[in-house]
């Protein structure tokens, strides 16, 4: 008896070690407490690492640097920068310029990709051919590369400033960049603002109850047309009616080139047209296999119910079609603000360029500027996927 | 995730494994026992450190390691050269990736300062100009102003720029780039109205374009550029080393020796060429070389002057003149002056 | 008279003759019909088609004109050039001269032999993957991406090799020679190399366990024959700094591509994971590297992993752009894999448990090989993408094609010389590129078939 239970009693350790060993719960306890064992003492061995390589090296580290002077020129700004300013204020043009590429080129690729993405699907040969290798061969060689090659094979190729293609004598286009008229708005030009945004909001209520009386009664009203109306009629006769408070500033040819007004560098649209039109060839693939991916079946239904044509388009095609389209677009559009960073290729003083590239090589503090760096383009790309998350959730087909 | 690390984590242990664990206060012990020097030069760039299409470094810049390895070695072949964008060069040096860094850097308080290095000489005097088309009619930098101007980025050039148009109250354009054929083809196809770098590359440009003389340097020189190579801050050994085998290549142009006549130059009674090629003195070993390093120097890569002509001389692709310049020896009423090897 | 025939007509019973057929109008057929149908079948279509034979006529005629008319194809240097077209053509000796270099980098011209021939190893690997009649094609394509990598590098940097690394070595050199000899035998009788030894033996065809054995005896000859090769092959060796051009971009994206595919599944399956630690962990690293363009990972990995690094460790500066463009690369993927892991429906995971299946059997077996298969075209495409972002390690220095081309103006003799390089390396890519995504398209329309009715 008492050997018996002897004998019981390491069986039931045993048996309780190894109910352990194979209890999920327990395994998986045990896995992540090995996952953050190996990657605290990992990431603790690799700051330990670098503080004894720095302070052996005599590197400077700490942000104290963004205060100092950053000296050289920006041949292109979006918001005011001065030679004397700091090298945070730097940071910040580098911010609002790699924006502004990024919106623009955005906007650009999403044009081009909408009509390239038809076109391959045209009736027409030669439109589907030209589009077909369009993307192709555009698709299939470096951005990097087309970016040169916009630079050197267009727009270094344009007149000089005194030769500048000349659009009603305020548009100007030449091998220093593209040259439009400023606004300038006088006293009272805020009124229209006001009536513009006035405007918005109640050509967004009227959808808002549009929407609902067709959902209850089923009857329609011309939301969209009448708001569109409202948006442009509304601040054009505010404007008129404080007696047009803007004037227009206009560039005009002085010394080696234009003066005033508001201009571009070629560097600025090589990149921007680079960027679009690679981006557009992604786009206009997504486009075709979203409005391919809708089954014939949809519209032909839509047609025997008597739906007009026009809102077949509308109302059957692109929402289902755009449910495939829209998170691909999105990646696309991420990438193209990834692709920003390419700039540096022809010097337009993106973030990459002039921050990562210009200031830590005038001021040499590696890990503060690349660090800062990677922390903008992450908090873009989070807000972006996090609103992609959202939209995800409201259109994902609910299944039963 | 832990897959990944755990490689990463085997990574390590394997590099830390297999990687050489020496103090890096003594880079001539490291040195010694990769048996090769790590010297970072630049992009290729004619004159200082060229690529030939047969793969072959050469240059103003490149002799200065491929010096530094002779007197190691007794080879000026153990180089291992690393070219590197401007944007990195002070961090990859700093970092302990190279030895030694010889490529036209500009020597300034904050790079001396602040960056971990230390300029250990100037091979080259060097000043910013800038080159116009001659149909522009300008004849002077003032008259610059609202121009648009190519320039180098992440380079001293770049700031001197700025400098100098705020300094005149001048409004400027600039275009920039890291690469500098960019730069020209933009210059070339009237992309900006005057490209300006340090002298010596404007002279070598200008004549690879399609009508040089269509081209005119400016006379005004907007900065200083003292041009040499740095090594990283902590090691005062090694930066002797770098800096007196420079002194010596220099000293033994003001003495005459050159990689012809060395072997007789030993036997000469002349005081200051005993001590400088080892016969007197011990000031190699002093360093942890031999005695003997700069005879070693001498005989593979010669003395400055024959450096310079064999480069950057007149005679070269590169055409610039020493004569008269700050590149000539203090004797003949230039900069290069090399302290007492004594 | 026409009575009679009337008569003599009526005689003859009633027959439908169908008049011969008249040709199409000359409007539906042919080269004029195909156009009507095709460009001109409205005028807006017209309108459009005019506008973009316009644009195709004169960007093709510019291009031709400076790369082949005007173009100089026999000069010492680039003054002679300038001399003779100016810029208006291109000049391409300069070109011409740095092929070498633009192949192969630096690499040692009396080695470059051994890069042709690692490359031609790897076609001859690949090529049963194509044969008929082959069975064994997963462990084929299998040891081709995990074995290759060992023989290539000895190829490629050669030099000495310790206990380990030629244990290495003559795996991979085994590993083709069995390759072959089980494509060769699968040809000739059916049955697998090992398998094919041990009925040549005299193992009884339906003794499984002696036919095993003799097969493992077979291959371990095999390994130590190629063990006995190795250590008496001997290469000099060639350090990373030679390496460039073309033969280097194709080693960095290789090894990404390679390392992405397995570093991907990890992650994905991270990231899905019912632990929540590990799924957070996984979800960080792919969001943070996803996030980032790759230019400044690079940067990151090349001026700071030094720095990380205990003090005098040195890490060369090959290996360092290729972690970053691994680490990168396996994000990517970890995406891809994700998205096609989504589209496996949950009875395939239900079934595979209920036929008690645990889940690294169930994934391998069951879930994995469904969603490869969705996501091949997806794949290819970030293949793809990653052979071309390799154009950005020219940006830390590294002399890839992107280097290369650069390094040609610089040359003192073509000094200046730079859209033409360009314009050549553009070609490169675009031909790789374009044949990669040429043939996934057609992988995508034969694995597809299974889907069409």
């Amino acid at each position: 008896m008492a050997r018996a239970a002897a004998t019981a009693q390491p069986a039931a350790a045993t048996a309780r070690l190894s109910s352990l060993v194979n209890d999920s719960f327990a395994r998986a306890i045990f896995y992540q407490l090995l996952t953050a064992a190996i990657l605290v003492g990992g990431i603790w061995y690799l700051i330990s690492n670098t503080i004894a390589n720095m302070s052996q090296r005599g590197m400077a580290a700490g942000f104290d640097f963004l205060d100092y002077t950053a000296g050289f020129n920006i041949v292109f700004t979006l918001i005011p920068y001065r030679e004397g300013d700091s090298y945070f204020r730097v940071f910040q043009v580098g911010i609002a310029n790699t924006l502004l590429v990024a919106v623009i080129g955005i906007v650009l690729a999403t044009l081009i990709g909408l009509v390239m993405g038809l076109a391959r699907l045209s009736t027409n040969w030669l439109i589907r051919t030209m589009a077909r290798w369009y993307v192709e061969i555009l698709r299939n060689t470096p951005l990097l590369l087309q970016i040169i090659a916009w630079y050197f094979g267009f727009f270094n190729l344009l007149p000089v400033p005194r030769q500048s293609f000349d659009w009603g004598g305020a548009f100007f286009l030449n091998n220093r960049g593209f040259y439009f008229p400023a606004p300038v708005p006088q006293d009272g030009f805020g009124w229209t603002g006001v009536a513009l945004g006035l405007a918005i909001v109640a050509s967004v209520a009227i959808h808002r109850w549009a929407r609902r009386r067709l959902e209850a009664t089923g009857q329609s009203f011309p939301s969209v047309l009448s708001g569109v109306g409202l948006i442009v009629l509304l601040p054009t006769a505010t404007f008129l009616a404080t007696g047009s408070p803007l004037e227009w500033d206009i560039p005009v040819l002085r010394g080696f080139n234009f003066r005033g007004g508001l201009s571009v560098p070629p560097t600025f649209c090589a990149l921007i047209v680079a960027l679009a039109i690679y981006t557009s060839c992604f786009i206009a693939e997504i486009v075709r296999a979203g409005i391919q991916s809708v089954s014939h079946g949809q519209t032909e239904a839509a047609r025997a119910l008597g739906v007009k044509p026009s809102r077949i388009m509308r109302f059957v095609i692109l929402p289902q079609a755009l449910r495939v389209i829209i998170p691909p677009l999105i990646s696309q559009y991420l990438n193209l603000t990834k692709n920003s960073s390419l700039a540096i290729a022809i010097g337009f003083p993106d973030l990459v360029s002039v921050w990562m590239n210009t200031s830590l090589n005038q001021s040499g503090r590696a890990i503060p500027i690349v660090a800062m760096t990677m922390a903008f383009y992450c908090a873009v790309s989070l807000s972006v996927s996090l609103l992609m998350n959202l939209y995800n959730r409201r259109v994902q087909i609910t299944e039963r | 995730m832990k897959k990944s690390l755990s490689l990463l984590g085997a990574a390590a242990v394997i590099v830390a494994m297999s990687g050489t664990e020496v103090v890096a206060q003594q880079t001539l012990a490291q040195v010694k026992q990769r048996g090769a020097l790590n010297c970072q030069v630049g992009l290729p760039t004619p004159g200082f450190y060229a690529l030939s299409a047969d793969g072959k470094w050469s240059g103003l810049d490149v002799d200065m390691c491929r010096a530094v390895a002779a007197a190691i070695f007794n080879d000026p072949d153990k180089v291992r050269y690393q070219s590197v964008t401007s944007a990195v060069r002070f961090t990859s040096l700093a970092n302990g990736e190279s030895d030694m860094l010889s490529r036209t850097t500009t020597w300034t308080a904050v790079r001396d300062t602040q960056l971990g290095l230390e300029f250990a000489g100037v091979n080259f005097y060097d000043g910013q100009g800038f080159l116009v088309p001659r149909a522009s009619g300008i004849t002077s930098a003032r008259q610059l102003d609202g121009a648009t101007v190519c320039v180098l980025t992440g380079t001293t050039t770049e700031l001197n720029l700025a400098d100098y148009f705020r300094a005149n109250n001048m409004r400027l354009q600039s275009v920039t780039n890291e690469n500098v054929n960019v730069l020209v083809e933009t210059y070339l196809g009237g992309g900006c109205d005057a490209y300006t770098n340090d002298k010596s590359g404007l002279a070598a440009r200008r004549s690879a374009f399609p009508n040089p003389n269509d081209h005119v340097i400016l006379p005004e020189t907007i900065s200083k550029e003292p041009l040499g190579p740095v090594v990283r801050h902590g090691d005062q050994n090694w930066g002797d080393i770098v800096r007196w085998v420079l002194y010596g290549m220099i000293e033994a142009e003001e003495l005459g020796v050159t990689s012809k006549n060395v072997d007789e130059m030993l036997k000469s009674d002349n005081p200051s060429i005993k001590r400088l090629l080892g016969v007197e003195g011990n000031i190699g070993q002093g360093m942890g070389l031999t005695n003997d390093f700069m005879v070693r120097v001498l005989k593979h890569i010669g003395n400055y002057g024959e450096a310079y002509e064999r480069h950057v001389g007149a005679s070269t692709p590169v055409g610039i003149p020493r004569d008269g310049s700050l590149n000539a020896l203090w004797t003949k009423g230039g900069l290069m002056y090399a302290m007492p090897f004594r | 008279m026409p009575d009679e025939a009337r008569l003599a007509a009526a005689d003859q019973p009633l027959v439908f003759r169908p008049k011969p057929e008249r040709p199409p109008p000359t409007s539906s057929i042919g080269v004029l019909g195909w156009m009507r149908a095709n460009l001109f079948s409205s005028v807006s279509n017209a309108l459009l088609t005019l506008l973009g034979a316009y644009i195709a006529i004169v960007f093709f005629t510019a291009i031709i004109n400076w790369a082949l008319v005007d173009a100089v194809w026999e000069a010492s240097n680039r003054r002679e050039c300038l001399d003779r077209v100016g810029r208006a053509g291109a000049c391409w000796p300069g070109v011409i001269a740095w092929i070498p270099n633009l192949l192969y980098g630096l690499y040692p011209k009396d080695q470059v032999w051994r890069i042709n021939i690692a490359f031609l190893i790897l076609v001859a690997w690949a090529l049963p993957l194509w044969l008929p009649r082959v069975r064994s094609k997963v462990g084929i394509g299998l040891s081709a991406v995990l074995l290759y990598p060992f023989l290539a590098s000895y190829f490629f940097h050669g030099g000495a090799k310790d206990l380990l690394w030629t244990a290495l070595i003559a795996l991979g050199m085994a590993a083709f020679a069995g390759v072959w000899l089980t494509t060769l035998s699968e040809r000739a009788t059916g049955l697998p190399f090992g398998a094919a030894i041990a009925r040549l033996t005299g193992a009884p065809e339906d003794d499984e366990a002696a036919t095993r054995t003799r097969a493992r005896i077979a291959y371990a000859v095999l390994y130590l024959v190629a063990v006995g090769v190795t250590t008496q092959w001997s290469l000099s060796e060639v350090s990373t700094r030679y390496w460039g051009g073309l033969f280097l971009t194709l080693v960095i994206s290789g090894f990404g591509i390679t390392f992405s595919l397995p570093a991907g599944v990890m992650l994905a399956l991270g990231r899905r994971s019912q632990m929540p630690f590990i799924s957070l962990c996984s979800t960080a690293f792919i969001e943070l590297f996803r996030s980032v363009p790759l230019i400044t990972i690079l940067f990151m990995f090349n001026t700071m992993l030094p720095l990380f690094l205990p003090v005098g460790v040195e890490v060369n500066r090959l290996v360092r752009a290729i972690v970053a463009v691994c680490l990168f690369a396996a994000a990517y993927m970890a995406e891809i894999v994700r998205g096609g892991l989504q589209a496996i429906p949950r009875g395939q995971y239900e079934a595979a448990s209920a036929v008690g299946l645990g889940f690294w059997q169930s994934t391998a077996l069951v879930i994995m090989p469904q969603a490869l298969k969705i996501m091949i075209p997806t794949i290819v495409g970030n293949f793809i993408g990653l052979f071309k972002d390799t154009t950005l390690v020219s940006i830390i220095g590294l002399f890839d094609l992107l280097s290369m081309a650069r390094a040609v103006g610089e040359d003192t003799t073509w000094l200046g010389l730079f859209l033409e390089p360009f314009f050549f390396i553009t070609m490169i890519y675009f031909v790789f590129c374009f044949l990669m995504s040429q043939y996934s398209l057609n992988l995508e329309r034969r694995l597809g078939a299974g889907q069409r009715r």
